[in-house]
């Protein structure tokens, strides 16, 4: 199993961050995402809670000897469920693979929390698992090329969202600051 | 805006893509007037309500037909089972516990 972990710090307000969130695709950084769709969503009338299932379609392509040990394809969808919780001011978002899922999984959390500063903390998580049917060799190397294709598309993730956000609030940060 | 799974959705993805985020914009970012803020620290539970209806008021009807056309899309790319495995396997239908964070800016990596 790998396991990765890490923390960032966003310029930005957490109601900012939370708004941007669904703002984020596409971007020119994050070319592979193709597709989102939301496929169900709930606002919890008691406790405010918006809980938000979404299916993302990607487009990457994956090296010619994972494609013919399992068969995968250039395309991969990816089950994302959100909870954004306004009065607690906490929003988590969970994504696991639908694709090559018989196989292993990487199971990733992000959550978005206020910092003391009025900027916002993102923390995030990966647990990338190979099933355990599986020749040992294979699951190894299937593992690392998960967590290594996680790395990368993470890392892209942040650049775009770092923009995505700056262009979103740039008119009020200036307007905020003329007032 | 991002595409739907399936071009003919696209349409209706947008258009409910946009009455939500207008609807969300409002609920994290509330502009009140001072009477309708005092109503809402009175009683916090009694706006939630209120919130939570008005996106069902504006947004339902739209959300009914992109549902449907994206149920239809999910069916077409196969994606039913395995997208009701994962929701067997992990439901998350509340909130998981708090992730613990790594010291800022910190990231780690271990693999066994």
């Amino acid at each position: 199993m790998h396991f990765i972990s890490t923390s960032f710090i966003y310029d930005h307000s957490w109601a900012h961050v939370v708004i941007g969130m669904w703002h984020k695709y596409p971007h020119p950084h994050c070319s592979h995402v193709k597709t989102i769709d939301t496929v169900d969503r709930s606002v919890d009338s008691k406790t405010g809670i918006i809980r938000t299932e979404r299916i993302i379609g990607c487009k990457q392509k994956a090296p010619m000897w994972i494609v013919k040990l399992f068969g995968g394809s250039e395309d991969a969808f990816v089950r994302e469920i959100s909870f954004i919780d306004p009065s607690t001011q906490t929003a988590s978002v969970t994504s696991v693979n639908l694709s090559l899922s018989q196989f292993a999984t990487c199971l990733e959390r992000i959550q978005y929390t206020p910092s003391s500063d009025g900027r916002t903390t993102f923390a995030q998580s990966a647990e990338i698992q190979t099933r355990m049917n599986m020749w040992r060799t294979a699951a190894d190397k299937l593992e690392n090329f998960m967590a290594e294709r996680f790395k990368q598309n993470a890392h892209l993730g942040r650049a775009a969202f770092t923009d995505v956000l700056s262009t979103m609030w740039a008119v009020n940060k200036q307007q905020g600051a003329l007032s | 805006m991002a595409h739907s799974l399936s071009p003919e959705c696209t349409p209706l993805k947008h258009a409910y893509d946009s009455c939500f985020n207008a609807w969300f914009a409002g609920y994290l970012e509330p502009t009140l007037t001072v009477h309708e803020q005092r109503e809402k620290d009175k009683n916090p539970r009694d706006y939630q309500k209120r919130k939570a209806e008005e996106f069902q008021q504006n947004c339902g009807k739209v959300w009914e037909s992109y549902r449907e056309c994206v149920q239809k899309a999910i069916k077409n790319k196969g994606l039913t089972e395995v997208l009701d495995q994962a929701r067997e396997e992990n439901p998350l239908r509340e909130p998981p516990p708090p992730l613990d964070i790594p010291s800022h800016g910190g990231s780690s990596q271990n693999s066994k």
